[in-house]
């Protein structure tokens, strides 16, 4: 381990909760979380220093989960405990709630917005996962739910260039979406982890997937293209290409692939971060992947989140159990 | 010799009369069984059986009736929702009734499910079987 993490700051952000998630916007000038407390704040630079700009507190009645920002940066969404998902849309400095969208039964977990920014996915304890459409007037129509997971979806991720959902889930699976005639249908499972999969992250390119897990371990999933004798048509085949596993002392919570660097961080339930960069000389079938940095007491508690700062190399944001967000940078040796 | 050989017949018959008895309370129980598992059998399956027809038939009729209500709009919103009422019509006329081995019944049950609450948000209603059947306790089958 040769590479370096340093603390830039570190930030009370859901002071006596816990904070679940944090996401950057496209532009990276902002930094939104949301919480235990109900809340979703925004945060923004001043000066060389990380500061509240909006608490948004009357979204929602129980805990945030995950917040989202849409590819222009001009709406967040949220997902919560309260069965519903938040619209926000960006007037100046302020954040109005357009639309709430429900029909989950309960907990919504996670919420994702296509990088064509026309439609959104959200999952749930409910066990399905719902795909969205926005038209021009800013309304939401549900294009289509699924029930492919037997047990609690925990993440949804869009790939990065086509219109491809996958989902992790409590059933220890990850599924694979595509449209098919007027209707989004699981196209493959990936099956592999032995207990829950917490979340998901394609490489910056999308020929890969990143999974992390409750059983300490993360999976890297290559798709194996069509016409080399697998499958017949009906279902796209992912193969796990690369297990990373005696790295985590606990559950790992995420999973981030740098688009700028290729760099993965995860975020650990034994208060670490980690960041893993593959090796070049490998074979690309059976690419390894090194840990060149470790951040042990990274937070006080469980680390929930790691997210890549957008346009800044090696800026990332993590947060915690303890409430807290800390912003780091991570220096590679190269 | 002579007496021991019909003393060995007379014990024969009697250590015999074990394996004897147990074949045939065997067959007896296993006929018993087979009437008994047959009634129980069949009370679960009508039981299951009535449960899901149920579930599809509420479903029927709700795609039915929106159906009617919307097939005579010129709206665009109202034609996008009839096509998810319809699709919802059309994947519970292929719904597998006179087959009770049909392998993939669960997977089309979920399916159903998740269009049913599709059009029930498209068309902003909230309605749940669930909540329907347990809204009606006065109602048997």
């Amino acid at each position: 381990m040769k590479d370096t993490v340093e603390l830039v700051q570190r930030l009370s952000a859901h002071p006596d909760s816990r904070c679940w998630y944090v996401a950057w916007n496209p532009k990276g000038s902002l930094l939104a979380s949301c919480g235990g407390d109900r809340a979703v704040r925004i945060w923004g630079k001043e000066g060389d220093s990380w500061e509240c700009k909006s608490v948004l507190s009357d979204g929602h009645q129980r805990t945030v989960r995950k917040v989202a920002w849409s590819p222009c940066g001009n709406y967040l969404a949220s997902a919560s405990f309260d069965a519903t998902t938040c619209i926000w849309k960006k007037k100046n400095d302020d954040f109005e709630c357009l639309t709430v969208l429900e029909g989950h039964e309960n907990e919504v977990k996670c919420v994702a917005w296509a990088p064509s920014g026309n439609m959104l996915a959200t999952c749930s304890r409910d066990k399905s996962v719902w795909i969205w459409e926005v038209d021009e007037e800013d309304e939401y129509e549900c294009v289509s739910v699924v029930n492919s997971h037997t047990q609690d979806v925990k993440h949804v991720v869009w790939h990065p260039t086509q219109e491809l959902l996958a989902s992790a889930s409590y059933d220890n699976k990850v599924c694979i979406y595509k449209e098919e005639d007027d209707d989004w249908e699981c196209r493959a499972t990936l099956e592999g982890h032995t207990s829950t999969v917490w979340s998901l992250s394609f490489d910056p390119e999308g020929h890969r997937l990143a999974s992390c897990s409750d059983d300490r371990t993360v999976k890297i999933w290559k798709e194996c293209t069509p016409g080399d004798g697998e499958g017949d048509g009906s279902t796209d085949t992912w193969k796990c290409a690369c297990t990373l596993s005696g790295f985590h002392s606990r559950t790992v919570y995420d999973v981030a692939w740098d688009r700028l660097t290729g760099a993965l961080a995860t975020a650990c339930g034994d208060d670490g971060i980690r960041v893993f960069k593959e090796d070049p000389a490998a074979d690309p079938e059976q690419p390894v992947f090194n840990l060149t940095a470790h951040v042990p007491k990274a937070h006080s508690q469980d680390v929930n989140c790691v997210a890549w700062h957008p346009q800044e190399v090696g800026v990332m944001a993590t947060c915690s159990d303890n409430g807290e967000i800390a912003i780091w940078k991570y220096e590679s040796e190269v | 010799m002579a007496v021991r050989s019909s003393s060995e017949d007379l014990f024969d018959s009697i250590l015999m009369a074990d394996n004897r008895f147990h074949i045939e309370g065997y067959r007896e129980g296993f006929e018993e069984g087979t009437r008994q598992g047959m009634i129980e059998g069949r009370n679960h399956g009508m039981l299951h059986g009535a449960k899901l027809s149920a579930e599809v038939c509420f479903y029927h009729g709700f795609a039915l009736a929106w159906k009617c209500l919307l097939q005579n709009s010129e709206d665009v919103k109202a034609r996008k929702r009839l096509k998810a009422v319809e699709s919802l019509v059309g994947l519970i006329q292929k719904f597998p009734y006179e087959d009770p081995e049909y392998e993939n019944l669960q997977e089309d049950m979920e399916k159903v499910r998740a269009k049913f609450r599709q059009v029930c948000s498209l068309l902003n209603v909230a309605a749940d079987f669930r909540e329907y059947l347990s809204g009606s306790s006065g109602m048997s089958f």
